[in-house]
């Protein structure tokens, strides 16, 4: 299992390199520089001063060095500063993703705690209203954009009933729990929903196969309850596709964070990201980008591992 | 069995659906293609701003006073545009690099499917917000970005496949009687690997159509004043209260097109996954 | 010995929450000092303000951007300032006086004005500061303003001279401007104020967090006596109007600047105890062509372009009828009637001569530059633009560009046409100098120019009476329509939206929020 775990940890080291490479290629095809996003409208610099902040950013070295310089320093967790705020930016980083980290964990536990119950009903009650209501849900969770979901919640919220879910006062859930669920239902709701969808439809697919399984209907012959059998033998086995489907939408869960952090207005990493894009800001950018596929990689290989022990058939090489 | 695969389809309710919603997407999308709209999807009246639906205008009209539903339907054109390109560019690059890789094996399997890694280390979303804005916003962009991100899922799900086919004796067989690579690919190869391509073609369809308009949205797909259903929603989102007409019908445009390819996504699994069929 | 630890850990922890409440409740006022008047409008409370886009910058010599002038106003003062009908009043000097040969502007500073370090500001500070502005160095965006400066003395710590090479009595608008700040001249050269903001203003700066929130915490050495009234501002940058909007109704936001016309109709239009500030602005739309680019080096092109659009359209549609149609010049003095411009009625046939006549009869095509939300309207006024100049065969194609890009853009002139909100004054000369004298600032980004407006130009700078000064601008103004290197469109209006227990904020037509240190909560 060690040996397994180091093998997959050494296999990142490549596509990390590789991944700090596209981010920081891509980013310089971006037309337009810094410089002048940070100057504004109204004036215009001298060629002087320009060059004079283009080298103190750095921004006037080959490509290359810069690179180099770049990924010598990220290793040793210095990300640069960000052009914008003058903070460093793995600083920014950590100070923002405990929100986007909040987020995809609610709307993970909307996922488990809604749809595993309702793959496992539907399933159970095959083709009854339940099964019906439930694969309809699912489909339209699949279906329904959430950038268009979290904007008519807004909509609803707001005009209707005067709640605001977050108005830019962001709090910690550990500064005042209450007021931090007030704000994150919401947005967790709008992230969770497809999330849910799939874990539903997940667990209902993985439901029917186990319960049509020779040692189930063995066991339902053999006079076992019908919940004892639904729970002993094949909730448990279904659930291992489940884990599977649940390790790999975690990690998207990541990249949709960042339209709905814009929707609800949260200061989330995926907001940080967004506002370095419209404002060029290169390291702010690259850092972010690094982070979350450096996490969105630990969380896959998490998933690998939770699969590799919850099913002993996969052997660890 | 005999019973032709597309009658059998018909047959699936989920497949039935699918193929109806998709219908409508696909006529939706020719009739904005031909300019078959009621009014002209650009075209200003200035005397009817920002009016409800009515006998008129069934969808309303936005603060130019355009006609909803002919953006709407022009949004379909264009959706349809940026899918069926993507998808098509990153099927066709992606099976050939997948297939190839994995019939040849050794080192250049494992560069290629090294490389196709990388990739899988991003949201996909992410990636392809990251190479938009990079290139710059508009549907070309938008496109090429689409596909690089699907490349490698379709490397990837024609690779495996292949592995396994060109394990088998008639594969074997083939290439002992000195039968050319490309040839063996196309003939043996290829057929095996279309039931999951196909299920994946259209998964990849409802996916970029989702993330054309997650772009738009973004403001970074078709520009204005082209129609695209998801600049249309975010040109609808500071006007939600006066006019919500403007955000429920694009938004509802997307929902079908999207349910469409998964309800005939599921009905296709349905019928070439035997392990699922009842 | 568990137990002991525990009750030990839970007197700990009752001691802590005792101290914690006692050190919450806030000092009793000495009421016998109170005058009657503070009795009727009571302070405290922390105002929450919420706005889309937040500051560039601190450092108020350098910011162009409307959005850092709305912190920086706060925080720093300058020599003078605007109320609300726009006339210059004092601020900083408490007074000023002219020479006889209008070459010697002399200022009486207010005494005792301190610093948010606690430093007394003199008339040392007044010089390094101006001193700061025209050094090419700073990039100062005020620096042309004051380039006719020559010397600046200071007799004695409340008193500066400034010494011009001509007559200039637009510096004293200038004067008013947030670029115009005063800075600590002992603490400058060490801090930088990009880091760190020390100036005279109402409000001290205690944190800001770029693009989420700036706390600001009442001055309490200012010197306008019982101001400001809150004891603090929470600014949060909610970028989505539509979410500011939302939270005005939750109850969650106390004030907050809106920009986009659709969601001030939207707060305005439902049942809600909100109070919407509508106020005229100073700031104008305008379809800027490039008249350095062929076809619009033609004049008759550039004419026929702004005959073949309906300037009240653009209003109705992309800003929903919220606006005036305006001449160049917007301040309402100034403002030339539009009826003496060139091509203010839509005039199809006009339009199809001038193309005809400048050889361009079937039409041409152009590309139009646009900010994606800079302001909230450029792309839908785009939009309608195109579809108006579709009536008499130009077609055009609307670039959508992010804030950055676009400015680039701007700024190196490489556009056809772009359609922008520049930034208004209530002096002309101010308006129009560095845009239209072949030797303004940003006359390249404007590129035409003309030596009758140059003669012009300089006759209103160094004009002294008003009414002599109108008459040249307005003559600038019927130049300026005629030859059409910009459509001037319309003015909007700046948007204040406010709880009904927000009181006494004075709005201003150049969007100015420093009257924030007026306001009090009635709560």
């Amino acid at each position: 299992m060690s040996q397994f775990l180091g093998k997959r940890l050494l296999a990142l080291i490549p596509t990390l390199i590789g991944v700090s490479i596209i981010v920081f290629v891509v980013m310089h095809f971006i037309p337009g520089d810094t410089i002048s996003a940070m100057i504004g409208t109204q004036y215009k610099l001298t060629e002087a001063q320009a060059e004079a902040l283009r080298a103190y950013f750095g921004l006037d070295k080959p490509l290359f060095q810069q690179y180099i310089s770049w990924i010598t320093a990220a290793l040793r967790g210095d990300f640069g500063y960000s052009v914008r705020s003058g903070e460093p930016v793995l600083l920014e980083i950590l100070q923002r993703f405990p929100v986007t980290l909040e987020l995809t964990i609610f709307s993970l536990l909307i996922a488990v705690v809604l749809g595993i119950p309702i793959g496992v009903l539907s399933a159970v009650r095959q083709n009854s209203f339940i099964d019906l209501f439930g694969r309809f849900f699912a489909l339209i969770g699949l279906s329904m954009p959430n950038f268009w979901l979290g904007t008519l919640i807004i909509l609803i919220l707001s005009r209707y009933f005067g709640i605001m879910p977050n108005s830019g006062n962001f709090t910690s859930f550990f500064v005042a729990p209450v007021e931090n669920l007030k704000q994150m239902i919401f947005p967790a709701i709008t992230l969770g929903f497809a999330f849910t969808a799939s874990v539903m439809r997940t667990t209902r697919s993985a439901m029917l196969e186990v319960m049509r399984q020779d040692y189930v209907r063995t066991a339902e012959s053999k006079g076992l309850s019908r919940r004892k059998v639904i729970v002993n033998h094949s909730l448990v086995n279904a659930l291992i596709p489940v884990i599977t489907i649940i390790g790999i939408e975690f990690g998207y869960l990541l990249g949709g964070a960042v339209i709905v952090e814009d929707v609800f207005a949260l200061p989330g990493i995926g907001r940080l990201l967004l506002n370095g894009i419209q404002q060029r800001d290169y390291a702010v950018v690259q850092g972010t980008v690094l982070f979350i596929a450096l996490n969105f990689v630990l969380i896959n290989l998490l998933a690998d591992v939770i699969y590799a022990y919850v099913d002993p058939r996969i052997r660890y090489d | 069995m005999k019973q032709s695969f597309f009658a059998r389809l018909l047959r699936d309710r989920s497949g039935l659906a699918g193929l109806i919603l998709i219908t409508l997407y696909l006529l939706a999308a020719l009739a904005g293609a031909f300019a078959l709209t009621p009014y002209p999807p650009n075209e200003q009246h200035v005397e009817d701003l920002m009016q409800p639906p009515s006998a008129q205008y069934l969808m309303g009209t936005d603060i130019f006073g355009r006609d909803v539903l002919s953006r709407v339907i022009r949004g379909a054109t264009n959706s349809l545009k940026v899918g069926i390109v993507s998808v098509t560019l990153a099927s066709l690059i992606g099976i050939v690099l997948g297939s190839v890789a994995g019939y040849i094996g050794g080192q250049f399997d494992n560069v290629v499917m090294r490389v196709m890694d990388i990739f899988f280390a991003f949201p996909a979303i992410l990636l392809a917000l990251v190479i938009v804005a990079a290139l710059g916003p508009g549907m070309r962009n938008t496109i090429l970005a689409i596909s690089v991100v699907y490349m490698p899922i379709f490397a990837r799900v024609a690779r495996g496949p292949t592995l396994t086919v060109k394990a088998k004796e008639y594969v074997l067989a083939a290439q002992s009687i000195g039968t050319r690579r490309s040839a063996i690919l196309r003939r043996h190869v290829l057929p095996n690997i279309t039931a999951p391509l196909i299920v994946q073609v259209s998964l990849a369809l409802s996916w970029a159509i989702l993330t054309e308009a997650g772009l738009s949205f973004l403001g970074l797909g078709a520009q204005p004043p082209d129609p695209s259903w998801g600049n249309m929603l975010s040109e609808s989102r500071t006007l939600l209260e006066l006019a919500p007409w403007l955000a429920i019908f694009p938004g509802l445009a997307i929902m079908f097109a999207v349910l469409g390819f998964n309800l005939l996504g599921d009905g296709l699994r349905d019928l070439l996954d035997p392990r699922l069929r009842q | 010995m568990k137990r002991i630890t525990l009750f030990l850990m839970l007197t700990l922890v009752a001691l802590l929450a005792l101290s914690a409440c006692s050190a919450a409740v806030p000092a009793a006022p000495a009421e016998e000092a109170a005058p009657a008047q503070e009795a009727a409008a009571p302070g405290g409370g922390t105002l929450i303000v919420a706005r889309a886009a937040d500051a560039k910058g601190l450092d108020p010599h350098k910011q162009t951007a409307f959005s850092s002038f709305r912190l920086l106003e706060l925080i720093y003062e300058p020599l003078l300032g605007l109320n609300e009908t726009l006339e210059v009043e004092p601020n900083l000097a408490d007074s000023w006086s002219w020479s006889e040969d209008g070459l010697t502007l002399t200022m009486n500073l207010h005494p005792g004005v301190k610093f948010h370090n606690g430093d007394v500001m003199t008339s040392a500070d007044v010089k390094f500061s101006y001193e700061r502005i025209l050094n090419e160095e700073t990039g100062s965006a005020a620096r042309s303003y004051f380039s006719g400066i020559q010397s600046i003395e200071t007799p004695d710590d409340n008193t500066v001279v400034f010494t011009l090479a001509q007559p200039n009595v637009s510096i004293l608008a200038a004067m008013t401007n947030p670029n115009s700040a005063i800075l600590d001249s002992r603490t400058v050269p060490d801090e930088d104020p990009s880091k760190v903001a020390n100036g005279t203003g109402p409000f001290v700066l205690e944190s800001w967090e770029p693009d989420q929130t700036t706390i600001l915490k009442a001055n309490p050495d200012y010197w306008r006596e019982g101001l400001p009234k809150v004891d603090g501002i929470e600014m949060r940058i909610i970028p989505d109007e539509a979410s500011i909007l939302a939270g005005l109704r939750a109850g969650t936001i106390d004030w907050a600047l809106i920009n986009d016309p659709k969601i001030a109709v939207s707060a305005a239009s439902a049942d809600s105890e909100l109070v919407i500030d509508r106020t005229p602005a100073l700031a104008y739309h305008v379809l800027q062509l490039n008249s350095g680019r062929e076809p619009f080096t033609d004049e008759r092109v550039r004419q026929a372009i702004s005959c073949a659009i309906d300037r009240q359209q653009v209003v109705d549609t992309a800003a929903l009828g919220e606006g005036k149609v305006t001449a160049p010049a917007t301040s309402p003095f100034y403002a030339a009637p539009l009826d003496e411009l060139t091509c203010y009625q839509k005039d199809l046939e006009k339009a199809k001569q001038l193309l005809a006549d400048a050889g361009l009869a079937d039409g041409f095509s152009f590309k139009i530059m646009a900010a994606a939300d800079e302001p909230p309207t450029a792309v839908a006024e785009a939009q309608n633009i195109q579809a108006q100049l579709q009536e008499i065969g130009i077609e055009t194609e609307i670039e959508t560009l992010e804030l950055g890009v676009y400015v680039d853009r701007w700024l190196g002139t490489d556009f056809d046409a772009v359609v922008a909100l520049n930034g208004g004054n209530p002096d002309p000369d101010i308006m129009f100098y560095r845009y239209w004298h072949s030797t303004g600032n940003l006359n390249k980004v404007a590129v035409y120019n003309s030596p009758e407006l140059d003669k012009l130009l300089d006759e209103g700078r160094s004009a002294q009476d008003p009414e002599v000064r109108k008459a040249i601008y307005l003559d600038v103004q019927k130049m300026l329509t005629e030859a059409a290197p910009w459509v001037w469109l319309y003015v909007g209006y700046e948007y204040r939206g406010m709880q009904p227990y927000v009181k006494d904020f004075t709005p201003m037509p150049n969007g100015s929020i420093k009257y924030l240190r007026d306001v009090w909560l009635d709560k």
